[in-house]
């Protein structure tokens, strides 16, 4: 692990820590209405808190968006090259496909970020906050890593598959 | 299964089976479509006037082209009657480029063989003409000045099979080589990023691996290589923009020596752009099972956040402030 | 846009065989167990780089298939190997499927699954795999040049379309797709017979594959869910059966392969059981020899095939002749299938009963379902017309058997695919890039009046 992936990591960590504390919250303006504040952000800004932004490099960024009763937080996942960029767009896409497994996923990330998730009160009240916050932090480091495995098989394959082809040519 | 295979296994099939049919006593009634790769199909019928005698018709997109080059229908023709049961008929099937009558009680494994390497012969009409072509050339003296040289290039023919839509294959012969040139464009974003990978492989391939130095070179470019310049569509091609890629073969004399190496060099080549597609679906096939098996265990270390009922009732249980009626309802004060 | 001309590529998945062919074909070009067989150890295999194009490869996995469990052809030998074991990280392409999986699981180094459990696909790993093979080395076709149609089980999740639509979309760039349902697929095969006059997607599918039989209500192109009904009795429960009377009377060969050939070559069904057996006492002539001969064919084992001919199919209409907990006939289910409908669909569901599947190609199977079902139908209308006093305007039954009946469900497929608007019913790879995976939750049906 180099060396600033573990400060990165422990601020997620803190910071998520600090913005699970939610509490169930009905809407103030539609009557036995219940929604997360963060996704409906223009009309009560007294709910809304200060969002927190961590970021590693300019590839490699968490934002974490709080309010009352949610939050949001917005993955950046590492992209240095094009091959990268397919393979997290694929990785994202595919998980989000499979949303309902994943209950915080949200199936669309805010733009600008590779994937998103929505934590409400309902999952605090379901889910132990400390093992969701473990699954975020781990998400980030195996995200990271299947990338890179994914791009050296790729690599490997295509260069067997190369090789493969060509040796039919030695006689 | 790593390699395609030249041969369409369907025809294959479907004429052993009318054999065995025939021996039998029971021909088989056939009227089938079998297809090939790079749009070309094939049609298996029976003949009008004999029972035992199957039509095996083919339509494919390179045909067009390939007749150009030259004298097509009588190496078909002279490629094909050698083998036992294989005629061709006077009148090509309507609809289809090329027709081989199979005269089931005649036909043996070797000639079922070469009727599914139909396909495959057509498009090695222009790979033979190079290799004439070729042959003429370096019977020549090797030119010793520029001008010469160039003289040469200039004047050799280059071969053209358009074998798909906006794909096309040339065939340049020289004194000392044949350059086979691919063009190639990727309808498919992923497909176009994932491509490259692969082709940059092809070309490093040779240089990397000491075992396959003798294989043909391999160039990757943007532009139309220096052989295509002399085409009129490529005389001012400055469309760089365009996702047309150029992947260049370079195949030296050793790679024809004899007719076995020439019909094994063939047979590689004309099968390379569905190898390569193939190749570039199945990477995307095993990401797939490696993302399932991802989407499996962070859905597990999600799991264990969730807050087990079944402990939460046993815990709340052991408190005094719950209690069960006899039908298990909970009390709670 | 040249693909247009090229035929569309119909595959049916079963869970016990998968029929693969072009649309325009009268039947499927390959039959083969939805098998796959993969390699499980990596070390122990040395493969000898056989360099030569090895073009005349033994064609033992010719035959189209009719079980899923056993090939057809006698002399099994190990496929060609495909020099890739003991290379690591091409694991993932070293893999047979078919009945060259089922030669290869023979061998130490393969191990089979079969990816459909019930119809519905279970590993999608290894049904990705095996699409790839059907696509790349039996049909050698290019995906992106050519239209797909698939067909599901009724009551197919949702989301299994759309991690059909994942693969074939994104792995393999498909130019188009379309789910059919199979039991619609059956449907339209059965316009072929000549009993059928109008073409109408409403009726009664009767499914009988080799592990479950089901009973599809099915109005106006749309499965009703509700009222689908299995039977637990298929192909190899009287495959079991025949043997287990072969054992009974202690014949000289009774393995499951005899008791199936036996099945396919004499089994009929009788109009009713006490005759068919005075017939066979007073006419030795029904009984019947079935020779068994081993793989070099040096010698022979004769079996005699006596009342299992009839009793054999019989299972459908009488089940506790083989089981004890399975007991309603197939002809009642059919009717409470079809009195579980809405009402006004009843009658055009019991006026066509199609048939599809290798277990329905008794000889006489639909004439005598349709004279139970009739039987039923009747009583119940005398009855009611007794109650009520006013005459009824009774009831068609009408059982529909045709020569596509084997493979129906293909057959349909290709009967669809063919037409030339197939194109313009399939979702192509464009509006899958548009709208996502969700777009193959709808398709719209095929009218082909």
């Amino acid at each position: 692990m180099s060396q600033s992936l573990r400060p990165y990591l422990t601020a997620v960590r803190y910071s998520l820590e600090a913005a699970l504390t939610l509490s169930n919250f009905s809407s103030q303006e539609v009557e036995r209405h219940n929604r997360p504040e963060v996704e409906v952000s223009n009309s009560s800004a007294e709910l809304l808190l200060q969002p927190m932004h961590i970021s590693r490099n300019e590839n490699e960024q968490v934002l974490i968006e709080t309010s009352v009763n949610s939050i949001r937080v917005n993955i950046m996942v590492k992209q240095s090259d094009e091959i990268e960029q397919i393979l997290v767009h694929k990785f994202t896409r595919f998980l989000e496909q499979r949303a309902e497994a994943f209950y915080i996923l949200r199936r669309t990330p805010i733009k600008g970020y590779s994937i998103s998730f929505l934590i409400t009160n309902k999952h605090t009240e379901s889910m132990k906050t400390d093992k969701l916050v473990d699954f975020i932090i781990e998400f980030m480091e195996e995200v990271d890593k299947e990338i890179s495995e994914m791009k050296l098989f790729l690599n490997a394959r295509a260069r067997f598959v190369a090789e493969a082809y060509l040796g039919e040519f030695v006689y | 299964m790593l390699h395609l295979q030249p041969h369409n296994l369907l025809i294959q099939k479907t004429l052993t089976e009318a054999i065995e049919a025939v021996n039998n006593g029971t021909p088989l009634t056939l009227d089938r479509i079998v297809s090939d790769f790079d749009y070309t199909t094939f049609h298996i019928s029976n003949s009008d006037e004999e029972k035992s005698t199957l039509l095996l018709s083919v339509k494919t997109k390179a045909w067009a082209s390939v007749v150009n080059c030259g004298d097509l229908l009588s190496y078909l023709q002279s490629s094909f009657t050698k083998f036992n049961g294989i005629e061709i008929p006077s009148n090509f099937e309507n609809g289809y480029n090329y027709t081989l009558a199979l005269d089931l009680k005649q036909l043996d494994q070797e000639s079922v063989v070469q009727a599914s390497l139909l396909k495959t012969m057509i498009m090695s009409f222009p790979f033979n003409l190079s290799f004439e072509e070729f042959n003429k050339l370096s019977s020549q003296p090797a030119p010793t000045t520029e001008y010469e040289l160039n003289n040469i290039n200039n004047n050799a023919p280059v071969f053209k099979i358009e074998y798909r839509d906006d794909e096309n294959i040339f065939i340049k012969p020289s004194f000392d080589r044949i350059t086979v040139i691919f063009e190639t464009i990727f309808q498919d974003e992923t497909d176009k990023i994932l491509g490259k990978v692969f082709l940059q492989e092809f070309v490093d391939a040779r240089k990397r691996n000491r075992g396959i130095q003798s294989a043909p070179q391999v160039l990757f470019s943007h532009e139309p290589p220096l052989e295509l310049r002399n085409l009129s569509e490529y005389s001012n091609y400055t469309d760089i923009s365009s996702s047309k890629r150029f992947i260049t073969f370079v195949l030296f004399p050793r790679h024809f020596a004899n007719d076995e190496l020439k019909f094994k060099s063939v047979v590689q080549l004309t099968l390379f752009r569905s190898y390569f597609h193939y190749h570039i679906k199945c990477s995307k096939a095993y990401l797939h099972s490696r993302m399932r098996y991802r989407v499996d265990t962070f859905v597990k270390v999600l799991n264990r956040a969730k807050v087990d009922e079944e402990e939460d009732s046993k815990d709340a249980d052991s408190e005094q402030h719950v209690r069960r009626t006899i039908t298990g309802r909970k009390v709670v004060y | 846009m040249s693909y247009l001309n090229n035929p569309a590529i119909v595959m049916d998945n079963g869970t016990g065989l998968t029929k693969l062919g072009f649309a325009g074909n009268d039947s499927p070009s390959w039959i083969f167990p939805t098998a796959i067989a993969t390699s499980q150890n990596h070390t122990k295999k040395t493969s000898s780089m056989s360099s030569t194009s090895n073009t005349t490869s033994s064609n033992q996995y010719f035959g189209n298939s009719t079980s899923a469990t056993s090939f057809n052809s006698l002399n099994a030998s190990m496929p060609l190997s495909n020099n890739l074991a003991g290379k690591r990280g091409t694991e993932d392409l070293d893999f047979y499927i078919g009945n060259e999986a089922l030669a290869a699981a023979q061998g130490p180094s393969y191990s089979l699954s079969y990816p459909i459990r019930h119809g519905q696909i279970e590993n999608w790993d290894h049904m990705e795999r095996f699409w790839e093979n059907s696509i790349f080395k039996y049909l050698r076709t290019e995906p992106e040049d050519h239209f797909f149609l698939l067909t599901e089980p009724p009551l197919n999740p949702p989301e299994n379309r759309e991690q059909v639509a994942e693969i074939f979309f994104e792995s393999f760039n498909c130019a188009g797709l379309y789910i059919a349902v199979q039991a619609v697929l059956a449907l339209a095969a059965s316009w072929t017979s000549s009993k059928v006059t109008d073409r109408s997607l409403t009726g009664t599918v009767i499914d009988s594959g080799d592990g479950v039989t089901h009973v599809i209500p099915v109005a106006e192109g749309y499965v009703i869910g509700s009222a689908i009904k299995n039977i637990p009795i298929a192909g190899r429960d009287i495959t079991l059966f025949i043997q287990s009377l072969l054992r009974e009377r202690g014949e000289t060969d009774t393995s499951l392969r005899t008791a199936e050939r036996i099945k396919q070559e004499y089994c009929y069904v009788c109009p009713d059981i006490v005759k068919e057996f005075n017939k066979f006492d007073r006419n030795p002539d029904k009984f019947a020899q079935f020779i068994v001969e081993n793989q070099e064919k040096t010698q022979k084992k004769i079996v005699d095939v006596g009342y299992e001919r009839f009793l054999a199919p019989e299972i459908f209409f009488n089940p506790e002749i083989a089981s004890s907990d399975f007991l309603t006939p197939l002809p009642t289910i059919v009717d409470h299938t079809i009195q579980a409908c809405p009402i006004d669909v009843r009658k055009g569901l019991y006026n066509n009963i199609v048939l599809s599947g290798g277990s329905t190609m008794f000889k006489d199977f639909g004439r005598r379902l349709q004279r139970d079902i009739k039987s039923i139908v009747n009583n119940r209308i005398a009855q009611s017309e007794l109650l009520s006093g006013t005459k009824s305007t009774g009831v068609d039954v009408n059982v529909i058997t045709h020569r596509k009946q084997r493979n129906a469900v293909w057959f349909g497929g290709s009967l669809l695919a063919q037409t030339a608007e197939f194109k313009s019913y399939c979702h192509t790879k464009k509006d899958y890039e548009e709208y996502g995976p969700e777009i193959v939750r709808n398709f719209s049906l095929f009218n082909m009046v």
